[in-house]
């Protein structure tokens, strides 16, 4: 919770900092490089998060990974980090700035859960429809659960959309035993 | 007993899926991020309103209490122990609700409304939320139809009236419980057709039991039973062992399940059996969800707690029907402080307060109500007409003799003038004691007032003043019950009907006198 907080600050910073120099873009694409290599290499999140490492030390490796291939802002940023102490902290800013990404360019995630796999014509009728509900660009997420004997479950945000079998059931019995008197 | 065919079942079977209607199920979740004491962290949620009921797991419910800038505070009403980080939380849209109407009558339910005492479900038609704002000042009309607690000390001195907020309030063992269960039993006269003759409407009453003794609670349930007042009353109760939550609320319940009598034109006394242990549920609640500790550790709105609930009691206007609600808060001091904080706070809210004292109580005086420091704010209006007659000498009497009753030690050194108001004093003392499930009607205590303020009990000893008032009264039930019914109707007690009150009387204390002798 309290880390979420002070993650989505930094994050916030950095949108805010590509906003005014128009790099929007530019900037989404670095965080997205910076991540993979966060998310692949643990020995560089060691190495983040230590503190026996010099902070001179771990900007001079940033440097010489990212120094050609990302923007100087991107860059910076990645200093700021590391000059406040709040390296361990990377991996859930770069997810909380990917958050702030979605919502500028008005992409939302959807969780599908379906009984049995869906056929990619399925999906594509799918994603049209809830794009055009929503009206945002749809990201799919989609998994087979078959506790949910038909139908699917939509989860956009907070919302979710029941239109599983199990769930329908559920109603049934809940109805069934509400009205169980047979003088109905 | 009528069998029914296969066919026929398998027809409402149909018939019930034919109204079911398949769609799409839509509704808000949060994920759970920290569970623990009765309280649980629920992250996501974002369109959750306040005091919105939630669903967790397992069919536990919760409150939602704290909306912060990443995170939901709830408080549950439930096993905590089910719910495990991860879990999905619904939202339901709809604020915690307590199922009401007549049916409840008889049980023993928990504070969300369910039942407790194994005779089976409740099915009633209606719900109402728990938390409701109180009237206005147009809604409401002035107290002025007595509520006959059957206690001589309480309707004589200290009369309470059908919509007031009565306080009781003493150190723990001192009797508060005692003084709200007779009342509740003297209700039972309420209820009977010569009751509707006299033109007194039936109160229903409610007991809700707040973090007490499971035990406690078992012999009040079955004191009730036994003086037949269940069949009026609803015993609400959130014991000891029940989350800190469900005790938060209970009150709360109670109050709900006294404003349905209320707005049907009905009357109904409520009591909160002891709003202490609401008060402390709630600082657990409150601490426990990281607000700021206030005085004593309470919460900053503390007094609201209790005003909100307190406020709910009233007396409605005529135009919505009549009904009222009067309430009994109990409060527990600690070693006789009322000028601790959470005494104090109810103190300002209510509409007087019974003070009952250790000392009255270890000294034989029972109930040990101190007359001289308890008050009603409602006063005479709240008395019959024959009531407020006879009692009127009553508190000067007893504050008198207060006062005197250092130098009753000093003996016969006295002046006649002191002697006698020591006399007199002495009697009136012992003729308010009374004992524990016998309230008096009130025309009966009438008749036992006048005698002891009239100085019929002077010549008495002080050890004969109690089988005094019961022959007396067995007497009056014998061979002069009409004089009796008469009080009772017309409320008022004309001179032809003190005139041969007081003839009978010295009869009576003549004989009486003489057989004390012998």
């Amino acid at each position: 919770m309290r880390s979420t907080r002070v993650a989505r600050r930094y994050a916030q910073a950095l949108m805010k900092a590509a906003e005014e120099l128009r790099t929007i873009d530019a900037t989404a694409a670095d965080v997205e490089t910076i991540g993979a290599v966060v998310r692949s290499s643990r020995e560089f999140r060691r190495f983040l998060s230590s503190p026996v490492v010099s902070v001179a030390r771990k900007k001079a490796v940033l440097l010489e990974m990212f120094g050609t291939i990302i923007s100087p802002v991107s860059l910076s940023f990645l200093d700021l980090i590391i000059k406040q102490n709040r390296e361990p902290l990377l991996p859930e800013i770069l997810e909380q700035f990917a958050v702030l990404r979605d919502a500028q360019m008005g992409v939302v995630n959807a969780d599908v859960t379906t009984a049995v796999d869906m056929t990619p014509p399925q999906l594509r009728d799918l994603q049209n429809a809830l794009e055009q509900q929503t009206g945002k660009k749809v990201r799919l997420k989609v998994h087979a659960d078959p506790s949910i004997r038909g139908g699917l479950v939509i989860q956009i945000g907070d919302t979710v959309r029941d239109a599983s079998l199990t769930h329908q059931l559920e109603r049934l019995r809940e109805q069934f035993a509400r009205g169980a008197s047979l003088s109905h | 007993m009528a069998e029914v065919r296969p066919e026929e079942v398998s027809a409402i079977l149909r018939k019930q899926l034919a109204g079911f209607e398949k769609e799409t199920d839509i509704y808000d979740v949060g994920t759970v991020l920290q569970v623990g004491d009765g309280v649980a962290r629920v992250y996501g949620l974002t369109k959750v309103m306040m005091s919105e009921l939630v669903e967790f797991p397992h069919g536990v419910f919760g409150l939602v209490l704290n909306l912060e800038e990443d995170n939901v505070g709830c408080i549950l009403f439930g096993e905590a122990s089910k719910i495990k980080e991860g879990d999905t939380v619904k939202r339901t849209s709809r604020v915690a609700s307590l199922p009401v109407g007549e049916q409840m009558l008889g049980r023993v339910v928990n504070a969300l409304g369910l039942p407790t005492d194994g005779r089976g479900p409740i099915h009633t038609e209606k719900y109402l939320p728990i938390e409701r704002k109180a009237l206005g000042v147009i809604q409401r009309q002035p107290v002025k139809e007595p509520l006959q607690t059957g206690l001589k000390a309480v309707d004589g001195m200290i009369p309470i009236g059908r919509g007031q907020r009565e306080l009781i309030i003493g150190d723990r063992q001192t009797g508060k419980t005692a003084v709200a269960l007779d009342a509740i039993i003297n209700q039972r006269y309420t209820h009977t057709p010569e009751a509707k003759q006299q033109g007194i409407q039936p109160v229903y009453c409610i007991y809700v039991a707040i973090g007490q003794k499971s035990s406690t609670v078992a012999q009040v349930v079955d004191k009730l039973q036994q003086e037949g007042a269940m069949a009026y009353t609803v015993v609400i109760a959130a014991t000891a062992t029940d989350p800190a939550p469900m005790q938060y609320i209970s009150p709360y319940a109670g109050a709900t399940l006294g404003e349905y009598f209320r707005d049907s034109g009905r009357h109904a006394l409520v009591v909160y059996d002891d709003l202490t242990k609401q008060a402390q549920s709630y600082r657990q609640v409150s601490l426990l969800l990281r607000r700021p500790p206030g005085r004593e550790a309470y919460p900053g709105d503390v007094f609201y707690l209790h005003s909100r609930l307190l406020e709910r009691a009233s007396k409605l206007s005529n135009e919505l029907g009549g009904g009222s609600l009067t309430a009994f808060p109990v409060i527990e001091t600690q070693a006789s402080d009322v000028s601790a904080y959470i005494p104090t706070n109810v103190i300002s809210i209510t509409d007087g307060q019974i003070y009952l004292e250790p000392g009255m109580f270890n000294a034989g005086i029972r109930p040990a109500i101190n007359v001289g420091i308890s008050v009603s704010r409602v006063g005479g209006t709240a008395q019959i007409k024959a009531m407020r007659k006879v009692a009127g000498r009553l508190r000067l009497d007893l504050a008198q003799y207060a006062e005197l009753e250092a130098f009753a030690k000093f003996g016969s050194d006295l002046d006649k003038a002191t002697l006698a108001q020591l006399r007199r004093g002495a009697r009136l003392v012992e003729l308010l004691k009374q004992g524990q499930y016998v309230p008096m009607p009130v025309e009966k205590q009438v008749v036992s007032i006048f005698a002891g303020t009239n100085g019929f009990l002077d010549e008495i000893p002080v050890e004969q003043v109690q089988r005094f008032e019961h022959d007396l009264l067995e007497l009056m039930d014998l061979k002069h019950a009409a004089l009796l019914k008469e009080i009772a109707e017309k409320k008022d007690l004309s001179d032809a009907m003190t005139a041969s009150l007081k003839t009978l009387l010295t009869g009576f204390t003549a004989s009486f006198k003489a057989s004390v002798k012998a």
